[in-house]
């Protein structure tokens, strides 16, 4: 196979989709609740990839202050979505971690399977 | 000149920041106060609205597509009506619960705020936005009073829905790339003049499978029982989560649908989905023991109906099933209201153990009988208007067997419920009708919500023309054949649970069925695939 198909194939928006199904395999096949909250960040961070690097135009700048006559301006409005998205994620993240924690004080366990026969008992 | 309408979203928000700033007596007070002027400023723009059709607000002067754009109408206006009821009904109702304190306030606001938010807002984008952060305002509140079981069940609460907001999210981005655009007005515009549908399917999936673990449709429901059921979540939590905001879920399934419509019809789909969540639903509230369950579980029943009717090719079942979704969230509210009133009366749950409600608590079980009166389409009540329009929607195939047969599990389940209101109390104690000082406000509010029942079925024809603009016919003189089916149903209900169900082995085994987070996480990803598959299939 030909290297610079392969590199070709190596954008954003693939790395991205990858991403995202890594995540979801880690949500499936791990045990361990931080590890589920990890996965969560992973396909959380390629939403964010995909988002930025879909419709990218090359040698484009950054939609920040004046334009520069000849450069291409990046299209602002995923990156406002973005920046967005990265807050909300923070604060989703932290009350991830707080509860996983509790649960864990709790139960004096963060695997998901030995609290779920907690919480039967 | 018509209230801007952000105003909605902000005055519960800011309402409950300023009561941090006081005692608790005077934040109830405000908490409380702060429903009169939304009501006010809600009901002004629907008289607008109903005056000079829709209106679109873009706030900060950016063009639509850009900026963040509210659009009032009647059915979101009427979504919003119902909160604002919903909210004013609860506060009170909680006005003297010992956990209350100001931090309980301030979520419960702010979710008021993001649930109108949501109805309100044309973006996607803003919508993925209120919906993550109401699914964490909403998991603080059901871990409000930490037990055991309730960090469990808040856990796997906040951990699939913010797996299912990610799908969302991704779904959004691909939308982008395809259409260039977030908001629904350009989506749909950009949309039906798509000539290539195979590029929509994958983000029609990815959204799809979020809002469908939103709306709790089968296979996706495992989360709503734990959500709305769970022990430690205050009564009025559990009411406004059943009641109102998983139809958060089937209002963005209905928007998206009239988006993607005109190039991927899955009408046929989502029907069959809705009448299989119907049937699961109500099995496993007839499994269930714990009268908090029985009605979560009822809930996905209901939320499978309310989806059947919306995907019917046929307009009445379609304005059936958007009414039933309002009145659907008057008697589920009251029956979770009532059921937390009896819970904490017998200090149990067990269905079993509950007995003789009538005698010990007059009001609460007048206010429940009327409820279950409702959500069973008993003649007159409220339930039976909206589920007789999604049955004309049907018209006589075999559509309508499988409706009649999820109303007979409706009225076994109910049988089942009620069984509770009669019998002799374990302590027999003579209650005046109100029960006891401090019950006398919820049990109040309990009968108001339950009279509503009544009012909406009586008055269900200028309701529905007020609501929807909409005329649908009644058929009064319909009425005795009517009533004799609600008969033959009951009675058909009542004998099968007392001879059959009611020791039936495998019934039994349902109640143990409970998905892990794993298997939530492993339907939803069969779920995307199958979307996927099924698409690509047909187009």
């Amino acid at each position: 196979m030909n290297i610079n198909v392969l590199l070709d194939w190596i954008s954003g928006e693939h790395i991205s989709l990858v991403l995202f199904f890594v995540g979801l395999y880690g949500l499936v096949a791990r045990r361990n609740m931080l590890k589920s909250i990890l996965s969560i960040g992973i396909m959380q961070a390629a939403a964010i990839l995909y988002f930025l690097s879909a419709d990218l135009a090359e040698n484009s700048v950054p939609p920040v202050g004046e334009s520069v006559a000849g450069q291409a301006m990046a299209d602002p409005l995923p990156q406002a979505m973005m920046i967005t998205d990265i807050v909300i994620g923070i604060g989703v993240t932290a009350i991830a971690l707080t509860l996983m924690i509790h649960l864990y004080h709790r139960y004096g366990t963060a695997n998901w399977q030995k609290a779920r026969d907690k919480r039967r008992e | 000149m018509m209230v801007p309408l952000y105003v909605l979203i902000l005055v519960p928000i800011l309402a409950g920041l300023a009561l941090m700033a006081l005692p608790l007596r005077w934040g109830k007070a405000l908490a409380l106060a702060s429903q009169i002027p939304l009501a006010v400023m809600a009901g002004q723009a629907f008289l607008t609205v109903r005056r000079f059709g829709p209106r679109l607000q873009v706030i900060g002067g950016w063009p639509q597509t850009a900026g963040i754009t509210l659009r009032a109408e009647l059915l979101s206006l009427d979504l919003v009506l119902l909160s604002i009821l919903l909210f004013a009904c609860l506060l009170l109702y909680n006005n003297g619960k010992p956990y209350v304190n100001k931090t309980f306030l301030f979520l419960f606001l702010s979710f008021q705020g993001l649930v109108n938010g949501i109805f309100l807002s044309v973006d996607l984008f803003n919508i993925f936005v209120l919906v993550e952060v109401s699914t964490v305002v909403i998991s603080l509140l059901i871990l409000f009073k930490p037990n055991s079981e309730s960090i469990y069940d808040g856990m796997i609460y906040l951990l699939t829905n913010i797996v299912a907001m990610t799908f969302f999210l991704f779904g959004l981005g691909l939308l982008y790339k395809t259409t260039g655009a977030v908001d629904l007005d350009s989506l749909k515009r950009v949309i039906s003049g798509f000539e290539d549908s195979d590029r929509l399917i994958l983000p029609y999936a990815f959204l799809m499978t979020a809002v469908s673990l939103k709306a709790a449709l089968m296979p996706l429901f495992s989360w709503l029982p734990k959500a709305h059921g769970t022990p430690g979540a205050p009564t009025i939590v559990s009411a406004v989560l059943s009641g109102l905001y998983v139809k958060c879920g089937v209002y963005l399934f209905f928007r998206l649908q009239d988006v993607f419509e005109p190039v991927l019809n899955t009408r046929s789909l989502f029907l069959v989905l809705g009448l299989l969540t119907a049937v699961i639903g109500f099995i496993l509230a007839i499994a269930q023991k714990d009268i908090k369950l029985i009605l979560a579980y009822h809930t996905v029943s209901q939320i499978g109906l309310i989806m059947t009717g919306l995907n019917m090719d046929h307009d009445y079942a379609r304005y059936g099933a958007l009414y039933h979704i309002i009145n659907h969230a008057i008697f589920k509210a009251t029956l979770f209201l009532t059921a937390g009133l009896i819970s904490e009366r017998y200090k149990t749950r067990q269905i079993g153990q509950i007995r003789g409600v009538w005698r010990e608590m007059p009001a609460v079980a007048l206010a429940s009988l009327l409820a279950i009166l409702g959500i069973t389409g008993a003649p007159l009540f409220n339930g039976s208007m909206s589920k007789a329009w999604i049955m004309y929607g049907a018209g006589p195939t075999g559509l309508s067997i499988a409706l009649y047969i999820i109303n007979l599990g409706t009225v076994v389940s109910f049988v089942k419920y009620a069984s509770m209101l009669w019998g002799k109390p374990p302590e027999p104690s003579e209650a005046p009708f109100w029960g006891k000082p401090g019950h006398r406000l919820p049990a109040l509010v309990c009968v108001f919500l339950g009279l509503l029942c009544l009012l909406g079925g009586i008055l269900s024809e200028p309701m529905t023309r007020l609501l929807f603009g909409v005329a649908l016919p009644v058929d009064w003189s319909q009425y005795g054949r009517k009533t004799l089916i609600f008969l033959l149903l009951l009675g058909a209900g009542a004998s099968l649970y007392h001879f059959g169900l009611k020791r039936w082995r495998y019934l039994q085994q349902a109640r143990g069925l409970d998905l892990s987070f794993h298997d939530i996480c492993l339907t939803l990803a069969a779920f995307f695939a199958g979307l996927v598959i099924i698409l690509k299939i047909w187009y």
